[in-house]
Formats: C-alpha cells, structure tokens, sequence
C-alpha cells in the first residue's frame, strides 16, 4: 500500500514549475480561497486579547491582553471541562470509530443486496434526527419504569431500580451510546464507499486458495480501506477537544454536571451568557492550538511508520 | 457451488442476528417519530407513544406544511443543495486531484494549508464582518459560497484518489492528456462512489442547513430556507405552550414534540427518496464498474 | 457519462423536494382561511408583490427584531392589514430562533445595520452602548397616549446614563382597574381534588401541605386507572430549577426579588440560601423524599418530562410558576377529561409558619426596566415610528389587537361586554388562524386591566365572563369552598405595595463576570444546581447542608450580596 511513500522529496525546478503549471494556478486559487474564508476571520481572534463591547467593535475594544486566558486556566472548573470534555472526546472517538468500521465491514458480507440496501439505509436515518429527539427517547428508555430497568430487572441483573442520570458514572458511556445510535450508520458510509475500490479479483483469488471469510476481511478488506481509516483517525484525533455540546447539555443535571460539562458549556455559561464574546474567543483558541499540535503528532507518527498520513 | 465451511455457517448466522439487532435499534427513534408525528400534539404530551399512533391526526403535518413561505424556503434549499453540491463536488474533486498527484512540488504544504482549516474558526462575528464585506450578506450567494471547499471532504477524496494505481496517469501522459484531461477523463470516472459519498455529505447538509439563512439573511423572506422556516415554526411552538401569553381556551394541539415529529419526517422524506440513486454507488458500486486495467 | 448520472440524480432531489413543497401549496390553497395569494414559482418576492398588490402607497413598511421567540405572522395577515389602513403603518416582525439574544443582538451592532423597531432583550443594553437607539424624550411630549402608559416617576426609571429615554417596557401595565383572575407566578400548587378529599382545610404551612399530600396518598396511593400517584414532585432542569430553588423567600413571607431577600425594617439585602426558613424547607423535602412522597426522579427529569408527568393526574402537587406548565397541562387536562376529576392545579399561599403574611402573589404593575421597544437610527421614518407606537394604544387598535374582529372573533353583548362564543374561541386559538388573521404586535406598546369603555378588559385573558366559562366544575365547587373566586383570592397573599426596588431580580440577571458580584453569582448558581438535589436526596441530611454550606460559602456570595446592596441604596434614593 505505501508504495512511493518514501520518495524523495521532489526538487522545484523550472521545468517541473512549467510542467504543473495548470495545476498550480489552481492551487493558487485555492490557497486564495481558503485564505479569505477560513484565514481572514482568524483576525478576530484579537477579540480574546481585548475586553470586546459590539459597540466599539474590533478595533476599538480595550486591550487586556491575557486577562481571559489566565481567567481559564485559573479556574479549577475549566480545567474539569476540560478533562470531561477530552474523555469524552476520546471515548466518542474510539468506539464511534471501531462500531463504524465494524459495521461497514460486516454489511459488506451480507451477500443478499436487497438486504444489505435495506440495513444500509436503515441505519444512517437517525443520522436526520435531531439531538433533542435522540436523548428524549434516550431518557425514556433509561428512566425508573423504562425498557433498561424492566429487561435488567426481568433478568435478575439488578434488583431495585437505577437512575441512570444521577449518577456521574454512567454519564460518559450513555454520551458515547447515543453518539453510537445516531451516527454509526452514516459514519459507516465512507468505509463502504472505501470498500468498493478494492479489486474484486482479489476475493476471487483468496477464495480459489480456499481462505474464509475471517482470512478475506483479515487480508482483503481490512487493508483495503486501511489508508481510508487513516485519514479519519488522523483527522478524528485533531477533534478530541470537540466532544460537543447539545447532548451534554440536554442529557446533563445538576447531579452529574461535573462530569457532563464540556468546554463548550463553560463557555456558554462564562462567556455567551454573560455577554462575554471575549472569552469564548479564548476558548476557542485554546482549542484550536490542542487540535493543531495534536494532528502534528499524529501526522508525523503516521509518516514515521510509513502509513497514510495527512500532509 | 462450494460447500459452504461450518465457520461461514456460523458467521453467516452471527451476522445476521447482528444486523437485525442493529436495524431495530436504530430503526426505533426513527418509527417512533413516525408515530409521534402522526399522534394528536396534546395526547403526546402524556407520553407512552412507542410504535404506533394512539390518537391519529394530520394536523402536525398540516400546520407544518402551511406554514408561510414553505414554498419559497423549499425552493431555496433545493437550490442551494443542487448548486451547492455541484460546485462543492466540483471544487472538492479538483484539489484533491491536485494534491494527490505524486508530483505536485507542493502537495504537503497545500494540505496542510487546508488541513488547519478544520480546527480553526474565527468566530461569529468576525466571519459575519468578512461575509458583509464581501456583500454575501442578504444574497443567495452566501449559502453555497464560503463553506465549498471543506478540508475534510477533499481529505475523503484524495485518499481514494491516492489509492488509484499511478500508471494511469502515467499513461495518458504519455498519450498527450493534460492534467485536466486526466482529472475529467480517466480519474473522475473512476471515483464514482467516493463523488457520490461527499455529494451526499454535502447535500444533506446544505438541506437540513437553516443557521446561516437565519445569521445572514434575517430580515428578509427572500432566501429564507426550508429548515430555517421550520426551526421558526418550532421556536414558536415552544414559546407559545410556555408562556402567559398563549391563549386560555386552547383547542390548539400543536405541541412543541409533535412539530419537531412532523418536520423531522417531512424533511427527511426527500433525501430517503433519493437516497437509493447514491447508494447503488456505494453499496454496490464495485461490479459496476470496478478499478480495473 | 458520470456528470450527467449526477445531474440527473440532484435533479431527483429537486423533483422530490418540490413536490414536498407542492402538497403544501395545494392544501394552502384548499384551506378555507389561508389569506396569502399563492406566490410564484419563481418564490422570493414577498416584498415587492404585497407592497404592490394594495396599491396604497401611505402605507410604511417597517420592520421589528424582537430578541425573543415568537409567533411569525403571514404576509398580508387580515388584521395587520385593518392596522395598516387605520394606522399608516405595516410592521414585519422578526424572531429570535437559535441564538441567544444577545448574540444576535451582538452581530447586528456588528453588521451596523438595525430594523425600525427593536427589543434586544438582554442584549437592549449593547443597543444603548452602540448609539443604535433614537431618545424618546422629545417625542414623549408630542404623544399623550404614549407618554401615559408611566407616571413621570415611572419614565424616570427608564433613563439611562445620559438622562435620556430609549425605550419602554411594554409588559405588565395596567389602565385603569386590576382585571387579573389568575395568579400566573410561583406557588405550592395541589390538585383541587386532594382539597376536596380533606373537605376544603385550611393549608397555611409547608407541614400541612405534606401532611396532607401523605394522608391523601396513603389513602389512595393509586388513581382510577391504576397508575401509582407521585405526591410531590419538583423540577431541577437548567433554568427552571427555580422550582426548587427559590421557595424558602416565599415561605418567609417575601415578595418574589428573585435573588434576594430586602428587609424592608432595615433596608438590607439578605440572602435567602442561607436563611433558617431556606434550611426548613429543604430539611422538609429530605424527610420527604426519604419517605417517598418527593418523586424519586425528580432531580433528573427533563422539563418534558416534568409536564408529562403533570399531564397525566399522577402528581399532586408541587412548586411552579403557573405560566410555567399551566397551558400545556390544563389542554390535557381537559382533553383526557381530568379536569373534571379534579386534577386541576390550585395556589397555596404557604408560609413556614403559621400566622404569617404570604407575598406569593404580587399586586400592581412590576416594571422591567431591562428591555423594551425602541426605535433605531436606522429607522428610515422616525416621526412614523413613534406615532406607530401611540397608535398602538389607541383603543379600537388595542382591541383590533388583543379581540380581534368584532362579529368575527368576538361579540358584544346587550350591556357592551366583549365574549367570544365556544367557536370563536376554538378559532382564535388555531395556530393556523392565528398566523393569517391574528395581528397582535406583542411586543409594541400595550396595556392590561380595564378598557377606557369601563367595562371590557384590555384583555381577553383578564375578561371576567372568559375567565369563568372554562373553569371546570371541581374548580368552580373549590373556589365556593374557600369563600374565593379567582386563583389570586385562592392564595390570599396580603396586599402590600411592593418597594420601588422591587424587583430586585432584575439587577442581579444582567450581572456579568466584569464584576466580582456578578462572578460570584454565577458560582452560586452553579453550586446550587449540584448541591440542592443533593442535599433533598440526603441519607443524612445535616453533614450534607454543611457540605453545600462550604461550597456555598466557596462562591464568595458577599460579593453579590454587597452589590446588590449597592443598587438596591441607589433605587431607593432614586426613588426618594
């Protein structure tokens, strides 16, 4: 799979300049681009060094310079959102990450198309349903007299009632299970779109030396859409600090609310509420700045071990 | 035919219990809304509707359908999604080729440039700033516009384009082909199932978009979506069956739950129908035609 | 070949779509009351084609951002369109949807473009700092109806640091006299049907009320249908968790200042988290809960959850603010036929002990000097604007307003009382009807209490004769019991002119964490969300108040406390 990866990096000569040159004047609109619409309002960062009023604007706001960082990383609640919102960024990241994989996979084996279509379809629709509808039933299902305690009491694995969203440590896994219930169907659609790139005769040719299906996946499929899982893990990694916000914010109480909120949550209640833009800025920085030395790291561990890597 | 090995057997049963678990699992909240949406708003309220409707009635879908400027946000949102998607696949697809060409002087620098862009963002206000600015605000334009190109779209496409086998391109070259030759003629043809997995990323979510009609087109009706006309109809809803203001004698059975219910459905019906002409390209798309020479 | 396959697939999106959209227009135009011409394919010209239709060029289009969730109307709404003719003046009403007030209020200062009208809500005050609003003062002079609708010392308290006027508040003011029947804020409520059960007793304090709701229970632990009552139950849900919260003020006998506690013997602030009575009331819900008359759910429940519950009978009672589940619940109520078994809710006005004074239910007019309407510098017609704003206190269009059409949505009869018939009601009430011939302007300028003709209410709500015709029978033989005939007589709260302080709440809700206090206040805040349910679902009541007591303490409440100190001595020398 990583043939040429190792190439020597290419040397920029005139001849080669002239040979791209479509493909560079295309590049340079796309740098331009994405330079005016995802750069440019970078310049509003400057918003999380100022004490920012909407009446002065961007340019005549006061200047405080890190007053609002120190007033995070002072507070020992953001260091707990932060902490809630890694965790839960990370456990989001991994299962969500394994059950689509897993699931793209083992449609794949369902032979029966109609089947197959069915299933596939099947599973991205909660994908359409909103957050509020998802943790609503999510609540039902879980509440004293729901499906769980009658099926957990039915078969003698708890003999009184939990209240599941009262305690802090059931938070985290009921977070991951709904992310799992509504996306793992649409998350799934890459890797099967993956899927189908790999040459047919491959199978063909596996199934003549007589390997089974385990064999198949194990050393067809898998390494198939292995540089495919790469770039999602690479680019997932970066995302770890944004494990969300409406789920945590709806399915939270004031019981589990040091594990249940997130960085976005603070900010909510520190800075949107309070007419605070400045803060939120700052926030949204520290995000930024985690997100970008992670896929670094990433990135060159990825190169290092010869895989797929990002850039 | 083969006999088929005890272990097959076996996995074969495994599997199919498991998808069957999964799609009622996840086929659940989706009939559930289903039956919400066609259940009398008051009698929702009480709860314990699971599969099937205990007071059946139309209103939901009717109030939600009536509500006004449904046909202009319709026509908005189907226009935004067929430009949109166009032009996103088009933009997407091209940087990918660019940047998967094992050529190309600068193809780690120009993914990193746009790899940045996925964890960056500069706030509300400074991008609303930069869109007036621009004069996107209270234009079509700002829809399908600034959010083409996205990092992680292209990063799907050109990982399916690196897997493509080099020769291919060698070999057109030797022929004459241009690089856009190639990128139309011989790559393009070949990525149908990843186009139609980001066509379908990027349309369902210019469809069900609604924040940036409401951010930068609030005081007119013209651009108006249909997502942004249904979270108004919502957020009146709400308002009203939790406020003094509402009226005492209610014969309303419009309830925030059942509107959510009916608009959940009503927008979701498109997209299911025209979801098994993408689907063909990635459930199946492989014995069409598959990456062969 | 693969961009045709494309296009035409998208072009099965917009066949489908459109499609959707045509059902729409169909049953639009099968529907009998739908008043808007049915619009073009080509969509997206609202403006111009209304505008043009009527052919009256007098008429002003303004438009309104009003920093709330509301009701959108249609174009072309028969009512607005009667204004529009007697008035000179169309106003197109925006909603706040998806977005905190004041972050919408935040990037149109950005955008540097406002509409005519404004309410920012939180954000009104960044409206005033950005110089967006036009002064009322010059204009107040020019309009008696409008500068009626406050005394001079009521218009004072609006102004800001330069001394001008830049809006008024346009809620709970009354003309004339007090027409209110239903106490719409904070009580203990209990169905009427446990009251009747006990035949009608006298329930003054917390200990009686639970009292009573363990003996009903016990009596009759389930209802007809077999579902397990829930005696008491109590929302803690994010904002709502005044629920819980904020009783212990009430049961002291003080008005609802929100945050705090003003002795009006010494004229101090006190904080009522920590008070005795606070302490008792909490002590009581443990022992409550304990024994299983609190709802064992109840610090988990969502606010969904909270009026399903409600809706079905199971509840007995509990601690809310009537607007805060009265509609959805009585419709259920009345639906499912439980209204007349007796499940409605009625006040009770309890004290911590007895023989005291209860403030539940405030008298009079509280002024929110927070927000209100306001007229921009981007207005193109100021002079329009204002007299738009006086005209909407003009009587016939107050009643155009809140009655509708005479004949239409209501009737007169032989003494010149407004009452609407059984189908009217059901009419006025229709989402659908209300968007295409309901024109209520909600947030222009507007009274309650009694019309100028003396007889009729300003509105509907507050009409006497409407007000009776849909109390079900159980309530009707309540309300006999106790000698009353409106929920405010029910919680029988004494009488007594609140200060011109009051309330203080609207101080301590636009604290930010520029301050000390305002830190401090949402630290409290935070703790009080974790530490109240905690400590009702206490094995052991004692050790966990202290707990909440030290992470109480933690917040430094002195800092809030001393500020609102401040401002509640500066009200009152403002007042003096």
């Amino acid at each position: 799979m990583s043939r040429g990866k190792k190439q020597a990096k290419q040397k920029i000569t005139w001849k080669e300049v002239k040979r791209q040159k479509v493909l560079l004047i295309w590049s340079a609109l796309f740098v331009i681009y994405g330079f005016i619409f995802y750069y440019l309002p970078l310049g509003g960062w400057i918003m999380a060094f100022q004490n920012y009023k909407p009446k002065d604007g961007l340019f005549h706001s006061k200047w405080i310079g890190l007053d609002k960082f120190k007033f995070l990383f002072s507070d020992a609640a953001f260091i707990r959102v932060i902490r809630n919102t890694l965790a839960m960024g990370t456990i989001n990241l991994v299962t969500s990450f394994i059950m689509a994989i897993v699931f793209a996979i083992l449609l794949n084996e369902v032979k029966n198309v109609l089947g197959k279509k069915l299933v596939q379809t099947i599973s991205y629709l909660p994908h359409f349903l909103s957050w509020i509808i998802v943790t609503g039933i999510l609540h039902d299902a879980l509440s004293s007299t729901g499906i769980v305690n009658e099926l957990l009491q039915k078969f003698g694995i708890i003999s009184s009632q939990i209240n599941f969203f009262a305690h802090e440590s059931y938070f985290w896994p009921i977070v991951a299970f709904s992310n799992l219930w509504k996306e793992t169907g649409w998350n799934a659609i890459i890797y099967l779109a993956a899927i189908t790139a790999i040459d047919p005769s491959l199978y063909e040719a596996a199934s003549i030396d007589g390997a089974g299906r385990w064999a198949k996946i194990r050393y067809i499929t898998l390494p198939g859409i292995k540089p495919t899982i790469m770039i999602l893990l690479l680019m997932n990694v970066g995302n770890v600090l944004n494990a969300g916000f409406e789920v945590q914010y709806i399915l939270g109480n004031g019981l589990v609310q040091k594990v249940s909120q997130t960085i976005d949550i603070y900010v909510l209640n520190w800075g949107i509420s309070q007419n605070d833009y400045s803060l939120g800025t700052a926030a949204g920085i520290f995000k930024s700045a985690v997100s970008i030395v992670l896929i670094l790291l990433a990135n060159r561990m990825a190169k290092r071990s010869g895989e797929e890597s990002l850039f | 035919m083969k006999k088929k090995s005890l272990a097959d057997q076996i996995f074969v049963i495994c599997n199919t219990i498991f998808m069957v678990a999964f799609v009622v699992i996840t086929l659940y909240p989706v009939l559930n809304t289903l039956a919400i949406s066609f259940n009398d708003g008051i009698d929702t309220v009480r709860g314990g509707i699971y599969l099937i409707p205990r007071k059946f009635t139309w209103q939901n879908y009717y109030t939600v359908l009536h509500k006004q400027n449904m046909i202009t946000g319709a026509y908005i949102t189907v226009l935004r999604t067929v430009v949109g998607t166009f032009l996103a696949l088009a933009a997407n697809a091209l940087l990918a080729f660019i940047v998967s060409r094992k050529r190309f002087l600068f193809k780690s620098q120009l993914s990193l440039f746009w790899v940045i862009t996925m964890y960056v963002n500069g706030g509300l206000i400074p991008t609303f700033l930069l869109y007036k600015n621009l004069h996107l605000t209270g234009t079509f334009w700002v829809y399908v516009i600034p959010g083409t190109v996205s990092a992680f779209n292209m990063l799907v496409l050109r990982t399916y384009m690196v897997g493509l086998p080099d020769s291919l391109e060698e070999s057109a070259q030797l022929d004459g082909a241009g690089y856009m030759t190639i990128f139309v003629k011989i790559i393009s043809p070949l990525c149908k199932p990843v186009y139609a997995t980001v066509a379908l990323f990027v349309a369902v979510g210019q469809w069900n978009s609604w924040f940036d009609a409401m951010l930068y087109n609030r005081m007119s009706d013209k651009y108006t979506t249909l997502q942004y006309e249904l979270m108004k109809l919502l957020s009146s809803v709400m308002q009203q069956s939790g406020s003094a203001d509402s009226a005492r004698n209610s014969a309303n059975s419009i309830t925030p739950a059942s509107i959510r219910a009916a608009a959940t459905i009503a927008t979701m019906l498109p997209i299911v129908c025209l979801y098994p002409f993408l689907q063909r390209y990635f459930v199946t798309g492989l014995t069409i035609g598959g990456v062969k020479e | 070949m693969k961009s045709k396959k494309l296009t035409a697939l998208l072009l099965t999106v917009a066949m489908t779509a459109s499609m959707l959209a045509g059902c729409g227009g169909d049953n639009a135009g099968g529907g009998a009351e739908t008043s808007n011409a049915p619009e073009s394919e080509g969509g997206g010209s609202n403006e111009t084609a209304s505008s043009g239709d009527d052919g009256n060029k007098d008429i002003i289009d303004f438009t309104m951002f009003i920093a709330m969730p509301g009701s959108e109307i249609n174009d072309g709404n028969e009512i607005q369109e009667i204004i529009a003719e007697k008035t000179g003046v169309r106003v197109k009403e925006t909603w706040l949807t998806g977005q905190t007030a004041a972050e919408a209020v935040g990037t149109i200062i950005a955008g540097g473009e406002y509409p005519d009208f404004i309410d920012g809500g939180d954000g009104q005050m960044a409206l005033y700092d950005a110089g967006a609003l036009v002064p009322w003062d010059d204009y107040l002079e020019k309009h008696p109806k409008l500068k009626e609708m406050y005394s001079d010392e009521e218009w004072d308290r609006f102004r800001q640091d330069d001394g001008k006027i830049y809006w008024a508040n346009i809620f709970q003011n009354t003309y004339g006299e007090d027409k209110s029947t239903t106490h719409n804020d904070e009580a203990f409520w209990i169905q009427n049907k446990v009251l009747a059960w006990d035949n009608y007793p006298e329930i003054k304090t917390l200990d009686q009320y639970f009292d009573l709701l363990e003996r009903y229970a016990e009596a009759n632990p389930t209802m007809e249908d077999g579902t397990e009552v829930i005696p008491y139950t109590a929302l803690c849900e994010d904002w709502r968790y005044f629920c819980i919260e904020n009783a212990g003020q009430f049961l002291a006998g003080y008005p609802n200042d929100g945050s705090v506690i003003v002795n009006t013997d010494t004229m101090k602030i006190e904080d009522y988290n920590t008070s005795e009575t606070t302490y008792r009331y909490f002590k009581k819900l443990n022992e409550e809960y304990n024994k299983g008359i609190v709802d064992k759910e109840f610090a988990t429940q969502t606010y969904d959850e909270y009026i399903a519950k409600l809706s079905t009978g199971r509840v007995l009672g509990m601690c809310d603010q009537w607007w805060d589940f009265y509609a959805t619940v009585n419709d259920v109520f009345k639906q499912q036929g439980l209204d007349l078994k007796g499940c409605n809710y009625v006040p009770l006005g309890l004290t911590i002990d007895e023989g005291m004074e209860n403030m539940w239910h405030t008298y009079g007019d509280t002024q929110n000097l927070a927000n209100g309407v306001a007229v921009t510098t981007s207005c193109k017609d100021p002079d329009a604007a204002f007299q738009f704003l006086e005209d909407c206190l003009d009587q016939e269009i107050h009643d155009l307003r809140f009655w509708g059409v005479e004949g239409v949505d209501y009737m007169v009869d032989d003494e010149g009382l407004y009452y609407r018939t059984e189908e009217q009601r059901m009419q006025w009430a229709n989402k659908e009807y209300q968007a295409s011939h309901r024109c209520v302007y909600s947030y222009m300028p507007q009274y309650l209490g009694t019309s100028r003709d003396g007889k009729n209410s300003m509105n509907p709500d507050q009409q006497t004769s409407e007000f009776f015709s849909a109390l079900a029978q159980p309530l009707v033989d309540c309300f006999e019991a106790y000698g009353v005939s409106t929920y405010v007589e029910m919680i029988g709260s004494v009488n007594k002119e609140t200060g011109p302080w009051f309330p203080m709440y609207s101080f301590s809700s636009n604290m930010t964490t520029e301050t000390p206090g305002g830190v401090a206040w949402t630290k409290m805040g935070e703790v009080k969300h974790e530490w109240l349910p905690k400590v009702v679902m206490s094995n052991s009541f004692d050790s966990t108040w202290s707990e909440y007591m030290t992470a109480y303490e933690g917040c430094k409440p002195e800092d809030f406390l001393s500020e609102m100190q401040t401002e509640l001595d500066r009200r009152v020398s403002l007042a003096q």
